[in-house]
């Protein structure tokens, strides 16, 4: 059936008469591409802030722990699921959980998906993941799902604590999508841009965060 | 003496021939030497409008034909302006001949307070009103032909006039020639959105370029609001000089 | 998805009289518009933004198969199938068929408007597999049975008293609410069951990148993402159009969707998937089926002007800027796209004549072309629409032939094409449009123009045309 209909279809769009093709007309530069350092920073908290996402910020992974424990204290976490990027890893939440008294789970604890699944979707009170990047220009963070950095973890749990190393911060998407997808051969499964919290505003217009995913969601950003 | 044609388009000759007169007055007050080519009649709008392209093209030559030599054509109405610069153009698309005569009459019509402001380059036409005005831009007159700055600049100088903020004054009034006849239960509501609107601004004469709008609105009133008045521009600007301009901006038999 | 196109004149009455719609229809479109302008102004020249947008959907027009071959290349290099359907019946067998061999129960769907014109609900629970819909709004507009209100917000008119009820009876809502949050809460509770227990994902597709290989999609609920990384399946269902030709250009293309869309800079989930899982990963697909579906587009694509109507991204913004949308809300255009955009999409898609009212029902005031960001120019359409119906374009399926107004035009573009013939007809037509004047004023008239004078009055058809009148101007010059 397929490769009938695709031959069929492309060969009308083929025979169909041709259009000129115009010249894309010129567009000033975005005017976030000027920012740089802390104003990168201002613009993305400010941005994020607006859609009610939380962001704080600490100067190395030893208060990002502090931090951390803080938080876990404020919103009463016990068990929570974290990936192991780049970022958590080196933090080795297990310990610490240990320390603080929370489990800390990781998606290589459980045997197959359907255990994983059940572990994300039900027992776990947030995720907690690194970011590969964050972008300014509307208070997003961009992940790359690997294995390990599974794709449910932030955006199953009911709360996503994502931790971004201000390094990675950048003003635009295309500052981020040239390095993800820059390389053809190296494409990531699923890249995901995160803007605030799960919301919806379905029901009369009225907003209510926390829809299908997150209902909180809280960056700490890293130096 | 500059001379200007005037195409005085179908609704005003039949319905509002007053808005005519207005023209005519206005801009002879101006020192223009207005022309009126008698064998004109309607510019195929509606023929358009419906899809009815043949019988359009038919309008359109005759159009053509009677216009075709002037160096500049002025009209009362934003729409019929728009049939000849943009529609015209497109009905011809496979007639070299008569698409070449489309192209060149194109920026050689304008609509009336396109052509004071931006061709006379006048702004102040020597009227006078009392009171509080309030202006409806009408959609082939703002979007159509991107003019809205004009009419207002016109308004602006008429001495003793306060032109009040009308909410949603780009919005549609609701008429779109056969809309308003075959879909009369919307067209209803948005003419009705449109005029309380009006009420609620204060003014007391609402001002237009367009005659369309001016039957829908004017004819909403007339129903339902009698005290209330909708206006053409050309007679606004024109009544103080020649009080030639009706209570109700409806015609009256003359 | 039943098309309901054709009783357009009586659910727009319907709906006129509804008075939550019109204080809602009074308040939404404006604070739409609101934001969407506020939100545009983070570009140094907004008009220059839009046009860059028109222009990259122009080009994606005009060089659609070469990038769709592009896409399909790097996609299925990338590990995904592509699946070419022509028409929505093949898609809706593909789905079928797939959930048969892999005994699929259920499948959950992300908001998708291919999926409505494709009716592919109606065939999955025709043949025992229940689909859910896991857009909140869509999620309510498929229990009620009704066609979206609104592309963006489906189910936003609908009384948080009737969801209330809805939820109780269908999604193990155990005590009556009136507040949204609660309701939204409940399906979540609901849903969220659903993606655990989830064999088979289905999403449409908002942009599809020739450069990568890879698919997109925007939202801010969180659904699409849950339909793309719970289940081992994952069916991705775009229409042809739904390419452009780089990560940049899609970039762009979205700042543009989500600012028009619901004036946010971003939505909260923009997620790129190229090819399914890494087989190291947990989640995530491990198959990835991108349906390509035609449906009547590779013969849309035929005509230079009819072809415009592809360069849609379905944002919406047409929809808050109509006049007559923002009278009458989404469920007069009777199917899967309302306002402007299904005036402009459905004629084409299901026929002209079955869609009469959709392109007439237009003023043709140009405000959803101004707004539009993919630029089409939509009354340009109606008015090419309009010309196929008069000729009666059996093409275009426009069986319709409007014989009446066809002789009607006749007779008046002959009177007009001559002064004196229109001065005669002119005469002739006076007596019968005066005849029940009164004090310079139409009140009522014959049958043909009967909807004018249910509220307004006319001016009497002047004694003394301006044709009249100029003689003796002349006279006294």
């Amino acid at each position: 059936m397929s490769q009938r209909a695709r031959e069929e279809i492309l060969g009308k769009l083929k025979g169909a008469p041709k259009a000129k093709t115009v010249p894309r007309p010129y567009v000033p530069p975005l005017t976030e591409l000027s920012w740089n350092g802390e104003q990168l920073i201002a613009n993305f908290t400010q941005n994020l802030t607006a859609q009610t996402g939380v962001v704080h910020r600490v100067k190395d992974s030893a208060e990002a722990k502090a931090k951390l424990a803080e938080i876990f204290a404020e919103e009463g976490l016990t068990t929570i699921m974290a990936s192991t990027d780049a970022v958590v890893a080196p933090l080795d939440l297990r310990a610490w959980g240990k320390e603080m008294g929370v489990r800390v789970l990781t998606a290589g604890d459980f045997a197959d998906r359907d255990a994983y699944k059940n572990a994300v979707f039900t027992e776990v009170q947030a995720g907690v993941t690194g970011a590969d990047y964050g972008v300014a220009e509307s208070g997003t963070i961009g992940l790359i799902h690997d294995r390990n950095q599974p794709r449910l973890i932030s955006i199953a749990p009911i709360t996503h604590i994502a931790l971004l190393p201000v390094g990675r911060l950048f003003p635009v998407y295309e500052s981020v999508t040239e390095r993800v997808f820059g390389d053809k051969n190296k494409l990531p499964g699923q890249f995901t841009f995160t803007t605030g919290p799960s919301m919806t505003g379905d029901i009369q217009g009225g907003q209510f965060k926390g829809m299908h995913g997150p209902r909180k969601l809280i960056v700490i950003l890293i130096g | 003496m500059k001379t200007v044609s005037m195409f005085i388009p179908c609704t005003v000759d039949l319905f509002l021939p007053e808005i005519g007169e207005a023209t005519y007055h206005l801009l002879e007050r101006l020192g223009v030497d207005p022309i009126y080519h008698d064998e004109q009649t309607c510019c195929g709008q509606p023929a358009i409008n419906a899809g009815f392209v043949k019988q359009a093209r038919d309008v359109a030559r005759h159009f053509i034909e009677v216009f075709g030599n002037d160096e500049a054509v002025v009209s009362p109405s934003g729409s019929c302006v728009c049939t000849v610069k943009h529609h015209y153009p497109e009905l011809f698309c496979d007639e070299p001949v008569w698409f070449r005569r489309a192209e060149e009459l194109a920026p050689r019509i304008f609509e009336l307070s396109q052509y004071i402001v931006d061709v006379l380059g006048v702004e102040d036409c020597g009227a006078s009103y009392p009171g509080r005005v309030a202006y409806h831009e009408s959609c082939h007159v703002l979007r159509g032909l991107g003019v809205s700055e004009q009419p207002k600049k016109l308004i602006a100088k008429v001495k003793g006039a306060e032109l009040v903020p009308l909410k949603f004054a780009e919005t549609c009034c609701g008429f779109g020639g056969e809309f308003a006849i075959s879909y009369p239960d919307i067209s209803e509501a948005m003419v009705k959105e449109k005029c309380d609107h009006y009420l609620a601004s204060g003014a007391d004469v609402l001002l237009l370029c367009e005659p369309g709008c001016l039957l829908n609105i004017g004819g909403y009133l007339s129903r339902n609001h009698p005290g209330k008045k909708a206006m053409h521009l050309a007679q606004f600007l024109a009544g103080s000089g020649t009080g030639s301009t009706s209570s109700d901006g409806h015609g009256k038999e003359g | 998805m039943d098309i309901k196109t054709e009783q357009f004149v009586d659910v727009a009455r319907k709906e006129l009289k509804n008075d939550r719609n019109k204080q809602f229809l009074g308040v939404l479109p404006y604070g739409i518009t609101i934001s969407r302008q506020r939100s545009m102004q983070t570009f140094a020249d907004p008009e220059a933004a839009n046009d860059y947008g028109r222009a990259i959907r122009a080009e994606v027009i005009a060089r659609l198969s070469e990038l769709l071959e592009e896409f399909e290349k790097n996609a299925a290099a990338n590990g995904a199938k592509i699946i070419w359907a022509e028409t929505a019946a093949e898609a809706n067998a593909f789905v079928l068929n797939l959930a048969r061999e892999r005994g699929v129960r259920y499948v959950t769907k992300g908001k998708s408007m291919v999926t409505e014109e494709m009716g592919l609900n109606d065939v999955l629970q025709e043949n025992g597999i229940e689909p859910f819909e896991t857009d909140l709004g869509e999620f309510i507009a498929q229990q009620l049975h009704r066609p979206p209100f609104h592309i963006v917000g489906p189910a936003l008119n609908i009384p948080v008293e009737e969801i209330s009820d809805l939820f109780i009876a269908k999604a193990d809502m155990k005590e009556p609410t009136t507040d949204p949050v609660k309701l939204g809460y409940a399906a979540r509770l609901y849903l969220r069951d659903k993606f655990h227990h989830l064999a088979m994902g289905i999403t449409g597709v908002n942009m599809a990148v020739a450069e990568t290989g890879s698919i997109i999609n925007v939202e801010n609920e969180g659904n699409i993402r849950l339909n793309k990384s719970s289940p081992r399946i994952q069916v991705s269902i775009m229409s042809l159009e739904k390419v452009v030709p780089t990560m940049a250009d899609a970039m762009h293309m979205i700042r543009l969707l989500c600012r028009n869309c619901t004036g946010q800079k971003l939505s909260a989930y923009v997620s790129i998937d190229s090819g399914p899982k890494k087989s190291d990963e947990m989640d995530g697909p491990e198959e990835l089926y991108i349906i390509i579906l035609d449906n009547g587009r590779s013969k849309i694509y035929q005509d230079q002007q009819t072809r415009e109507a592809l360069r849609c991204i379905r944002c919406g913004a047409c929809l808050a800027a109509c006049p007559v949308y923002c009278k009458i809300g989404g469920y007069p255009y009777g199917w899967a796209y309302s306002g402007p955009m299904g005036q402009v999409l459905s004629p084409l898609l299901i026929g002209l004549d079955r869609t009469h009212d959709l392109f007439h029902a237009c003023t043709l005031c140009g405000a959803c072309k101004q707004f539009c960001p993919a630029g089409i120019d939509h009354p340009k359409m109606f008015l090419y629409y309009r010309m196929l119906e008069a000729q009666a374009d059996t093409e275009q399926k426009g069986d319709f032939i409007p014989d009446k107004p066809a002789k009607l035009f006749d007779l008046w573009s002959w009177g007009a094409a001559r002064a004196w013939r229109w001065k005669i007809a002119v005469k002739t037509m006076r007596p019968m449009m005066n005849y029940h004047a009164k004090d310079g004023v139409i009140r009522k008239t014959v049958a043909p123009l009967y909807g004018w004078f249910r509220t307004r009055d006319l001016p009497v058809m002047a004694k003394k045309t301006f044709h009249d009148r100029w003689t003796k101007i002349k006279k006294s010059r």
